[in-house]
This record gives structure tokens, C-alpha cells and sequence, in this order.
């Protein structure tokens, strides 16, 4: 009862909510990139919310089902095959024990995520499956995922298929705004700065990983060089010296001593989870209590 | 104290703008009074040299209301020397393990056993941790021996060696690309997956090196 993993993936790695009360040792939060997708899947499949799943960046990754079971296949466009016929993903698909599944090129956005019914019967490491690579915790080995590996499942077949609805299946597009919460340094940011950090357009590098985006723009100086060392948040936008801004993610350093003018919000990190190398990225301030309501209905329509 | 918004779900509280043992027992201090607090909501907790770093459920408290929540749970008069955990870290400073020894030695005209005798004869506090899991920021080391930097960062530093940057010191809890000057390598693991606590170091904790043989060393499972 398992998925095996048949091809030698560029990178894959198990991923959850994250790790969560181990950050005061060092230990990073980790987790899944784009929660978005994340959730429903497995809302898809009926799982616990904070089920593991299958993260895939760089496409093509070539699994054989060893089992009758449900998966459900979300995140970036991509060309998807079950036995060699083309199908779409942000669906279940029930597959039968030798059925061979195939997410090949990634054609829009750039992470796909594969759920199975009732999640990966995987050992958790410190509360969590994540995979962190440098830290070599979680997945099956602290590691991504190879070839020949065999993942442990349910094999619970679902009565009936679910399609989320078009009107929820987001767009990848090449520009994003991100929202910002004014937070950390911002008083050390003249306001010249502050303006200028909302009014430029940032572009996207290729220093993008599951650590942090490195943007491309106009210089954003500020007062101060450096500051004490301390507990960086998830979003938080580091301006480094040379005035680019960094924006921290899922495997972000815990401590740091940058200065940091805000915080994207999280629920904007996820489409940025998505994005590629040149994308245009624009800010837009908002205020705590607004940037707190709009999280919690995120999450609150998944609860539904 | 003063109250910082860091993100949608967290807040940073600092406790002064400078590397000291006073600010630092003001971290010590507030910080056993969260772990005290064992507040359901709460999620994370990180302590460094001057702020504590905390994040929190959003469907439990707003920002006002967790803010005020920790404000009257944080005595900074509070007694927290009962718990003072002092942890001993055997090291072995033989010249194969120390790479940069003779080096110091020359840079500050002590010989290599004054450098280790001056290194192993504090009680140092554990300032933060990050960087790496488990890789604690340590000090105050005596100025005789305190280094910058290398100039040019090593690609690769053995797991397990016991370092110094200016006034601070530490341990390479993994192999890793570093800059601080290695003294000596311990064979006490500083990220180990067989503890609950995953290390045995944590913020507030005070720390002595001790000089051990290569035989006592060899004996620990130590690796040259």
C-alpha cells in the first residue's frame, strides 16, 4: 500500500504545515510553500488539515501506484498523465494498484503538490513530516525525494471524485502585489524610503528557494546597517546593505541581523510561492487588524 | 520593555539596543516567565541577545490583546537563578583539531596553552541560538583572546569545533562553510535527535569548557 516513486525527481520533498516550538534551538519552521494548494487537496481527499503531501518544484516527478487509492493533484498548471492520458489538475483521481502517474512540465506557476487519501504513513520528526534539507530533518531521510522510494498509504478509495470549482483555481500571473504590515525597523526607514518602497516595482530573482526571494529594484537604505540579531517572522522582507529587498520563507534562518521594514502577509507568501524569476512584484501597505481579519477567513473557509 | 509588531502573527519585545549581561538577564528573566506562562496560543517563542521573538494563534488574540497578555505575565523582578543550568562541554584543543591555535597564538603573543587556559577558565552565557540548530552564540570571551573573523570564511568547518568570532564563542553543532576561528572540536552533540529538547543548550544557560585529552577524547567518540 504505497506510492513509488519511479523517476529521479529534481526536487521533491515531503512537506506539512511545519515545525512548530523548536525555533528557540535553531530549528526552522519549514513546511509547505503555498498553503493555498495545500489545503485543498486535502480538503479534496477529506484528510486532516495538516496532512503531509507531496511538494514538486522543477516538474517531472513519475510515481506507480502499488495500491487502489484517491490522490489529489493541485498547485501549478502542468502536464499530468495517469497511464499516459492527458488530464487537469486541482481534482482526485482514484488510481488502481501498477497505475503510473506522471506530473511532467510545469506550464504555469511553479509548484505542483500530490495528496493521497489520509496523507503519507510517514513517521513525523519533532511534530512534523517537513523536509528540511539543511537542517536534515523530516520526509523519509531529511531529504528529497529519490528514486525507487516507496511512500506508505491508505488505500481508502473514494466514492466519488471532486473538481474544485474554476472560480477558485488561482492564476499564475508574472505580476503580484504583496501586502505589507509596516513592522520590526520600519522606524529606522525614512519615510522618503518608505514611499519608495511602496511606489517601485521589484522584480523577481533567480535567488528563490524554499529559504527566501531575493527582488531586484530600487535601492532601500536605511538609517541603520546592521541590528542585534533577533527572531525573524515568516514574510518578514530583509534590506540588506545593497538596498534589495529579501523576503523569508518556509526555511528562513531563525535568527538574523538585518534590518527588516515589514512583513508580507502570509496568505500573499503563498501566491508568491508560486511565481517565477522576473515576475513583477509590487507593495501595498495594510494595517494590523485589517491583515488579521483577512487571514483568519483564509483559513476559516477551509474549516467550512 | 517595548512592544514591536513583527508580522500578521507575531511580535518581537525588546528589552534594550545592546549586547550586555544586563540586557541579556532581562531576556533570561522574561523568557522563563513565558515558558512559566505555558499560554495556550502561543506558538513560538525565541529568545537572542536583547528581544524575545514570539508568535501566536490570531484566532486567539489580536495583537492589543496578547500584547497586554504579556506584558502582565513578565516580571523582570522575578528570581530565576534556581533554574541556572550550567552545562559542561569537554573539548579537546589538540593542534590537528584547533586549526587556528597558532594562529591566535602568533596575533595575540600568548602561547597555546594560555589561549586554552584563558578560553576554558569562564563560565559563559548562552546568548541565542540559531544560524544552525543548535549552534549557540556564547560570551563574554576574555579580549586577550577575542578574533575577528577570518577574512576569508572556510568552506567547510568540522562538526563539532569550538570556535571564537570578537567577543563570542561557539559550537559547530554540523559541518559547515563558517568564518570563526576553530580552537578545539568536542565530541558532545549539540543537535541531537535522541533528546527531547533536541539540544542540550538553550538560551540563559551558562556554559564551561573543559580540556580533555586526545585519549579522553577518542574515549567520548570523539573524531579527528
Amino acid at each position: 500500500m504505497s506510492l513509488e516513486i519511479i523517476n529521479s525527481p529534481i526536487f521533491a520533498t515531503i512537506q506539512d504545515k511545519g515545525r512548530f516550538s523548536y525555533t528557540a534551538i535553531g530549528v526552522t519552521n519549514s513546511g509547505v510553500m503555498d498553503e493555498y494548494s495545500y489545503l485543498v487537496a486535502n480538503k479534496m481527499l477529506g484528510n486532516e488539515l495538516d496532512s503531509n503531501i507531496i511538494e514538486i518544484a522543477f516538474s517531472n516527478v513519475h510515481f506507480q501506484a502499488k495500491t487502489n487509492t484517491t490522490i489529489a493533484i493541485t498547485g501549478a498548471k502542468c502536464e499530468l498523465y495517469i497511464n499516459d492520458v492527458l488530464k487537469s489538475t486541482w481534482q482526485t483521481f482514484n488510481v488502481k494498484a501498477g497505475d503510473i502517474i506522471k506530473v511532467g512540465k510545469i506550464l504555469e506557476g511553479t509548484r505542483v503538490y500530490v495528496a493521497v487519501k489520509d496523507g503519507f504513513d510517514i513517521q513525523k520528526e519533532f511534530g512534523s513530516n517537513s523536509t528540511t534539507i539543511k537542517e536534515n530533518l523530516g520526509g523519509l531521510d531529511g531529504d528529497r525525494l529519490k528514486k525507487a522510494q516507496v511512500l506508505p498509504c491508505s488505500s481508502f478509495v473514494q466514492s466519488h471524485n471532486t473538481r474544485l470549482k474554476e472560480q477558485f483555481i488561482p492564476k499564475y500571473e508574472n505580476e503580484l502585489e504583496l501586502r505589507v504590515i509596516l513592522s520590526y525597523q520600519n522606524e529606522f526607514f525614512p519615510q522618503e524610503q518608505i514611499d519608495k518602497f511602496f511606489s517601485s516595482s521589484y522584480e523577481v530573482t533567480n535567488d528563490f528557494n524554499r529559504m527566501g526571494c531575493k527582488l531586484k529594484g530600487q535601492e532601500i537604505a536605511c538609517d541603520i546597517n546592521g541590528i542585534i540579531s533577533e527572531g525573524i517572522s515568516f514574510g518578514a522582507i530583509q534590506i540588506p546593505s545593497d538596498g534589495q529587498p529579501i523576503i523569508l520563507l518556509k526555511d528562513r534562518q531563525t535568527i538574523g541581523g538585518y534590518p527588516k521594514i515589514g512583513s508580507v502577509l502570509p496568505i500573499d507568501c503563498f501566491k508568491l510561492a508560486q511565481v517565477k524569476p522576473s515576475c513583477k512584484i509590487t507593495f501595498k501597505p495594510i494595517e494590523i487588524e485589517e491583515a488579521q481579519a483577512k487571514q483568519k477567513e483564509f483559513y476559516s473557509s477551509f474549516l467550512a | 520593555m517595548n512592544f514591536k509588531l513583527a508580522s500578521v502573527d507575531s511580535l518581537i519585545i525588546y528589552f534594550g539596543d545592546e549586547i550586555s549581561q544586563d540586557v541579556a538577564s532581562k531576556v533570561k528573566t522574561a523568557y522563563s516567565c513565558l515558558q512559566d506562562l505555558k499560554l495556550d496560543g502561543i506558538i513560538e517563542i525565541v529568545p537572542s541577545y536583547s528581544s524575545i521573538f514570539i508568535t501566536y494563534d490570531i484566532f486567539k488574540y489580536d495583537f492589543n490583546s496578547i500584547k497586554e497578555k504579556l506584558k502582565e505575565s513578565i516580571n523582570l523582578e522575578k528570581t530565576v537563578n534556581e533554574k541556572e543550568k550550567i552545562v559542561t562541554i569537554d573539548v579537546y584543543y589538540g593542534s590537528e583539531v584547533g586549526l587556528d591555535l597558532e594562529d591566535m597564538s602568533v596575533k595575540t603573543k600568548l602561547s597555546i596553552d594560555e589561549i586554552i587556559e584563558i578560553h576554558s577558565s569562564k563560565l559563559y552565557d548562552v546568548y541565542a541560538i540559531g544560524f544552525l540548530p543548535g549552534f549557540a552564540y556564547m560570551a563574554s570571551v576574555d579580549e586577550r583572546i577575542a578574533m575577528p573573523r577570518l577574512s576569508s570564511p572556510r568552506k567547510q568547518i568540522p562538526k563539532n569545533s569550538v570556535s571564537i568570532a570578537d567577543t563570542q564563542t561557539a559550537v559547530y553543532p554540523q559541518a559547515s562553510p563558517g568564518g570563526w576561528n576553530i580552537i578545539g572540536r568536542t565530541a558532545l552533540e549539540l543537535f541531537d535527535k535522541n533528546l527531547d529538547s533536541l539540544s542540550p543548550l538553550s538560551v540563559g544557560n551558562k556554559v564551561k569548557f573543559n580540556p580533555i585529552s586526545k585519549e579522553e577524547f577518542l574515549k567520548q567518540g570523539g573524531v579527528i
